[in-house]
């Protein structure tokens, strides 16, 4: 029909960007919750490990019949665990959660000790509650230190080396350096990053495609000299603004959130600066293009806003479960996985925070192949805002 | 000045069997047939017809939104197959979806179709603000259009149709919805487009609007042409004594005037 005309699509950009910001009621917030959401899990991982880590550190140990295991009480309290001497219906309150795990220790505790027979001793928890898995077995694990000890003594006294009795010794040598056991909590970045580029647009799309159509502005517009792939392209720029604007504030809200989270203390030492802040960019600048031209692709099918918006919820929810596939995951991800959108992005923001070298091909797929996706979604949006059909809104 | 010539368009519809059956009969409805007329320059032509009769489609065709499926159509001279961004250029379209944006004021909407008709930027402001002094719109020029009434509404998009101060005006029913007053003022404007010279084409399906306005009526039933002439020609054609029932003679029936 007519060339394409920069000009005319940035005269549509221009005006969508203005119009969607003024929409404060969805858009507006949608923005904010979708870009606040990631740091805010953070703040709260980081409140929870940390009140996990002190309740470890206070743990208290309640135990029945504490005067027949004086031994075990004095070992347990040189490790630094308050006793709890006698506690009162602790059935119910381990059931109850009030308490997270009692010993209980045998009347013939002492005797059996001197025979020689296996003292019994009773560990009541409740394994169905997480919260208090930690400290059942951290309790756990000083009775069994507790026993050792006693077993290698009375090795000693028979002459035998202790050396004897344990044949294997498991020395577990932790891989992954300190920053990497850092970046394993805070993959919650990439994920929410990449969920604010996901999100932030749907609201937006649905604006521009639908709305459109439902405000029975789009058949006016029609009639200008306006094309419809420059409609497309203004459309789809504007949405990827306001896309862009999402993964920016999250990722600030992410600086932001670090500062007042110290880490560091509780022996996560991990860096998220002005380095992976670029490399997170890098990755998601064209992703933030690429989500909102498929969007508007599915959107502008929709012949209502209703209609639209429940394709593009199911869109993105697939989308938004590719990642899923890593987590589970077993195995070594084929060599296409870092090609498959979404999925590829992911591993790539996870090398960011792993401080990995991140090949150029990655690179190249984290540009070239939304470039592909953006053309093709891009014709595909402006068949529909010019097809027949669904002009006549039927 | 418009020439259409033969204009033709079908549409498929599907009819859904019954509600269990996936695939439904396609039918096809002929929305128009083969219908020619003439709009001149300084005159203001009416396309009268009853709902259904083809209005919305035979506009739609000459502002080029639908491809006819046969017969042509030249608008100034040029050719609505060939030329279409040549007759966007020309035509001001209030078309049958007439929203505006809600966001944006008036003054705003008005200045988005300027730039998208290629006006540089002071054109259009001077354009804008001339169209809504004329209009009555001063007070509201710079609020969003949300909240506005029918009538207020109605004024944005038609002067966002004359915003590039178009030869040719296409109005598809501008007065349905309005109350009296705003059918008056409608009315003025419409009288002054012809004042200016401009060729006015617009439908309606009420005889007496058509009559009171236009130089020339167009009246189209089931997507044909059953009369072209002046108001008084359609009482001297049809017998009748009245215009509503030489209007009713002629499309042949009185249904479909007030589905
Ligand atoms: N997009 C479409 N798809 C199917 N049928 C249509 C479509 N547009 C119009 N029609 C049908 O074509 C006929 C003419 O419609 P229209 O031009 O809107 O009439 P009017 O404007 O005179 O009321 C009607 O029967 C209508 O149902
Ligand atoms: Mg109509």
């Amino acid at each position: 029909m007519s060339v394409f005309s920069f000009s005319r699509a940035s005269v549509v950009a221009r005006k969508e960007w203005v119009d969607l910001l003024r929409d404060r009621k969805s858009i507006f917030w949608a923005l904010f919750a979708v870009s606040i959401s990631g740091p805010l899990v953070l703040c709260i991982l980081y409140f929870v490990a940390k009140s996990v880590s002190e309740r470890i550190d206070k743990t208290t140990a309640p135990i029945v019949n504490v005067a027949f295991a004086p031994d075990l009480v004095r070992h347990l309290e040189r490790r630094g665990i308050k006793i709890d001497p006698e506690p009162a219906d602790y059935r119910d309150r381990v059931k109850r959660g009030e308490l997270d795990a009692v010993i209980v220790i045998e009347p013939d505790f002492q005797q059996a000790m001197a025979e020689g027979r296996p003292a019994k001793i009773t560990l009541i928890t409740e394994s169905s509650r997480d919260r208090s898995a930690p400290i059942a077995a951290k309790l756990s694990r000083e009775i069994e230190r507790y026993a050792a000890r006693i077993g290698s003594e009375r090795l000693m006294l028979r002459g035998v080396s202790p050396v004897v009795a344990s044949p294997v010794r498991v020395e577990e040598l932790d891989l992954s350096s300190p920053e990497q056991r850092g970046a394993r909590l805070l993959q919650v970045m990439s994920f929410y990053a990449l969920f604010a580029g996901l999100m932030g647009a749907i609201a937006a799309a649905l604006d521009v495609t639908a709305g459109e159509r439902e405000r029975q502005t789009l058949e006016p517009l029609l009639t200008t000299p306006v094309t419809a792939m420059e409609l497309a392209v203004g459309k789809w720029f504007a949405v990827s603004a306001v896309n862009l604007l999402a993964v920016t504030i999250s990722l600030t809200g992410f600086l932001v959130a670090l500062q007042f989270v110290p880490l560091a203390k509780l022996g996560i030492p991990f860096s998220f600066g002005v380095r992976e802040f670029a490399g997170f960019m890098a990755v998601l600048v064209p992703f933030a293009f690429m989500v909102p031209a498929v969007l508007l692709a599915i959107g502008a099918a929709g012949k209502t806003a209703k209609e639209a918006q429940s394709s593009l919820s199911i869109g993105a929810s697939m989308v938004g479960l590719l990642p899923m596939i890593s987590f589970l995951r077993q195995s070594q991800p084929p060599w296409w996985d870092a090609l498959v959108p979404v999925n590829g992005q992911y591993a790539t923001l996870s090398k960011v925070l792993r401080s990995e070298t991140i090949p150029t091909l990655d690179w190249a797929a984290m540009w070239l192949i939304p470039a592909v996706i953006i053309a093709i979604a891009l014709v595909g949006f402006s068949r529909t805002l010019s097809n027949e059909k669904l002009l006549a809104g039927r | 000045m418009i020439s259409a010539n033969q204009l033709t368009k079908q549409f498929t519809t599907k009819e859904r069997g019954s509600t269990f059956s996936w695939r439904g009969k396609t039918r096809k409805i002929t929305a128009v047939d083969k219908v020619s007329f003439e709009a001149e320059d300084g005159k203001i032509t009416g396309l009268l017809g009853p709902n259904g009769a083809g209005k919305t489609t035979t506009l739609r065709m000459l502002s080029t939104l639908l491809t006819p499926d046969s017969g042509k159509a030249t608008i100034d001279g040029a050719d609505l197959a060939t030329q279409k961004v040549a007759i966007r250029q020309k035509l001001g379209v209030l078309g049958d979806a007439k929203g505006i944006y809600w966001r944006l004021s008036p003054r705003e909407n008005l200045l988005y179709f300027a730039k998208l008709q290629g006006m540089n930027r002071a054109d259009a402001e001077r354009r804008a603000t001339q169209l809504i002094d004329e209009l009555g719109l001063g007070a509201l020029a710079d609020r969003p259009t949300q909240g506005f009434s029918q009538g207020e509404r109605m004024k944005v998009a038609i002067a966002r149709a004359l915003i590039h101060d178009p030869q040719t005006v296409l109005l598809d029913e501008p007065t349905n919805g309005l109350d009296i007053m705003s059918t008056r003022s409608m009315r003025e404007l419409i009288r002054g487009l012809r004042a200016q010279g401009k060729c006015v084409l617009f439908s309606s399906h009420i005889m007496q609007e058509v009559s009171a306005l236009c130089d020339r009526v167009v009246i189209i039933a089931k997507g044909r042409v059953v009369f072209d002439g002046t108001p008084p020609e359609v009482l001297a054609q049809s017998g009748a004594s009245t215009l509503e029932d030489g209007f009713v003679r002629l499309i042949g029936s009185d249904e479909g005037l007030f589905a």
